[in-house]
């Protein structure tokens, strides 16, 4: 029985490789942290002022601002909003059963963005007593219900008798994208000034207006939701094979899939709250990591969370620093990055596809 | 202890597919349901398997399934369909141990491992899924399914091993080979049904048969009994002839003989 053991052995590495991938990542994320907060606008940098507080000086009131007010919360939103785009984009990969549906490209995205410009728009014209309880969190909640109305549309309208048919996906989700577009137009032109300027902010993709405000907004819709996918590894992983046979090997499917939306549409309205759309995240990091280590769904969603956070950590210092002072929208930098690595997979996969 | 399918009735949407159909299977045997193409076999065990909506009673060791969560019957039956596909790149071992982490197969982690090397697949453990011919992935889903009940006895209850077409795409090795598993998997006390084509791999290897046609049971009992030419020839609208092996009585059909 050599030939038994010895090919036990390599396929246990994928699953290693993946549990010690979440350690690597991890101290990936920590470095790109302290790079986020070593670099800015201002020549105020990290390094010296941890000089400073270790030699017991007092921060200059400047140096605290741009500390505590601007890089620390642009630094939590960017871990975040990273990870909520990776996990969605992962999860709801795994509920398409396709490489390809991430909540950006299928519409998930505009509709939660839709949800956002309403509450934006019309938020005002709610009754006092909704807007007291929302508070800041009204955006949130109206791009989360966007985002799970276009995500059952879509489910529904792309599956049938527990099929995905990809080529319904794709084409449901540019008209949901379209048409979410077309109202959010709509809203766009009936807007007033002061509300057209917090729509072009917001519209942007970036997190330029990262406050803490803003983090504790989304965070716990974020943390609940990408805390939730965590648990659906198994599920999913039964999913690749099916809805037939997930629910053959023990899996509530009807439950694991509302789950799973719920999941997909909060991490999405969240992060498309605070920081507008910001795409490929999701597309790109679930795919790295499933040539890196497999797509065991039970170490990816982690793994996602902390290269999306990662990667937009990284792409937002990117967008910092190329034109400094100025700054680029992080969603121009994350498309120049993501779209080829797109392409690219529908190239290697084009006879995989099923269409 | 059986598995049991009473007054089984499912449609779709205005046509009805089976009407009334009961079939009981016993554990210890290879219980195989046949017909023409349509007649519903496919259907029966989609309803047995509560893949599909369906009204009646289907029982597992004389317990209504409805009344089972989903992890439970995964631990007392595992289904193999007729295709599979799936999605993303997982290796073939890893296909496997999904079926083992879901039947309580107990912690023996050498399961699934044990499995492929049961289909003849072993050397494939780290091959892409995707990269497999279609008789290939076939048995690597037959190891999964196997390794959910590798124990075809636990707890003193049978498990049941539900085949849809399980040699479909299969050589007439590794019809006989996957056969000869399920054979195997009865004769250890667990309980087989197999949605069967091949009438002759069906009197080579089935103790029971049901014969399925217009959506009805015409016919159930031993194989012996139940294959003969006027059910035969009734069940698939032409004229059949079985024959016997002088060697060992198994009745066989030559297409040879039939005539439309």
């Amino acid at each position: 029985m050599t030939a038994l053991s010895d090919v036990i052995a390599a396929p246990k590495d994928r699953v290693h490789r993946a549990r010690s991938l979440h350690w690597v990542l991890a101290l990936l994320l920590g470095l790109a942290a302290l790079a986020s907060l070593e670099v800015g606008a201002t020549d105020v940098s990290l390094s010296a002022l941890l000089l400073k507080l270790v030699q017991g000086q007092e921060l200059s009131h400047i140096e605290q601002i741009v500390l505590y007010d601007i890089r620390l919360p642009r630094l939590a939103m960017g871990i975040v909003v990273g990870s909520a785009l990776a996990v969605s984009g992962a999860t709801m990969q795994g509920l398409f059963r396709n490489p390809l549906a991430d909540p950006g490209i299928v519409g998930v995205g505009a509709g939660a963005g839709l949800g956002a410009i309403l509450s934006i728009v019309l938020g005002a014209v709610l009754p006092a007593s909704i807007l007291a309880v929302a508070g800041n969190h009204l955006t949130s909640l109206a791009a989360f219900l966007g985002g799970w109305g276009s995500t059952l549309i879509l489910y529904r309208v792309s599956t049938r008798h527990g099929r995905t048919s990809v080529a319904t996906m794709l084409l449901a989700g540019i008209a949901l994208g379209s048409l979410a577009g077309a109202v959010s137009g709509i809203l766009v032109y009936m807007a007033d000034d002061q509300q057209l300027r917090d729509l072009t902010f917001w519209g942007m993709g970036s997190l330029a207006g990262a406050s803490w405000t803003k983090v504790f907004a989304a965070a716990p819709l974020i943390l609940l939701s990408v805390g939730t996918a965590l648990y659906l590894g198994r599920g999913l992983n039964g999913l690749a094979l099916g809805e037939a046979t997930a629910a053959h090997i023990g899996i509530d499917v009807q439950k694991m899939k509302s789950i799973t939306i719920l999941a997909v549409a909060g991490a999405t309205g969240a992060a498309v709250a605070v920081s507008g759309g910001i795409g490929f995240i999701g597309i790109v990091v679930p795919h790295v990591l499933r040539l890196a280590s497999g797509p065991d769904h039970r170490t990816l969603l982690l793994n996602s969370a902390l290269l999306g956070a990662t990667l937009l950590i990284l792409a937002d210092v990117i967008a910092r620093v190329i034109i400094a002072p100025a700054e680029l929208p992080i969603g121009i930098v994350t498309a120049v990055l993501g779209a080829p690595v797109f392409l690219w997979i529908l190239l290697k996969r084009r006879g995989l596809v099923e269409l | 202890m059986t598995f049991q399918a009473e007054n089984i009735r499912v449609s779709y949407g205005k046509t009805q597919v089976l009407r009334d159909v009961s079939l009981t299977a016993d554990a210890g045997q290879v219980t195989a349901i046949v017909g023409p193409n349509g007649s519903g076999k496919s259907t029966l065990l989609g309803a047995m398997t509560a893949s599909l909506p369906y009204t009646g009673r289907v029982s597992i060791n004389s317990t209504n399934i409805k009344a089972l969560k989903p992890w439970e019957l995964a631990s007392q039956r595992a289904v193999l369909p007729q295709a599979s596909r799936l999605a993303f790149p997982f290796t073939v071992i890893e296909v496997v141990r999904i079926g083992h982490q879901a039947g309580s197969s107990g912690d023996d982690p050498d399961v699934p491992m044990k499995a492929l090397a049961r289909v003849g697949m072993a050397h494939y453990a780290n091959r892409t899924f995707q990269e497999l011919s279609g008789g290939e992935a076939q048995r690597v889903m037959l190891a999964r399914v196997l390794a959910q009940v590798w124990a075809p006895v636990l707890n003193g209850q049978p498990r049941w091993l539900l085949l849809d077409e399980p040699v479909s795409s299969l050589d007439i090795a590794h019809q006989l080979q996957v056969m000869e598993i399920a054979r195997d998997f009865a004769n250890a006390g667990g309980g087989v049904i197999a949605v069967m084509h091949d009438l002759n791999l069906t009197a080579l290897f089935a103790d029971r048969v049901a014969v399925l046609s217009g959506g009805q049971n015409i016919a159930e009992g031993p194989t012996t009994d139940v294959l003969n030419d006027e059910t035969l020839s009734r069940a698939y609208g032409c004229t059949l002839r079985v024959s016997a092996l002088p060697s060992t009585k198994a009745p066989f059909i030559l297409p040879h003989t039939a005539t439309a």
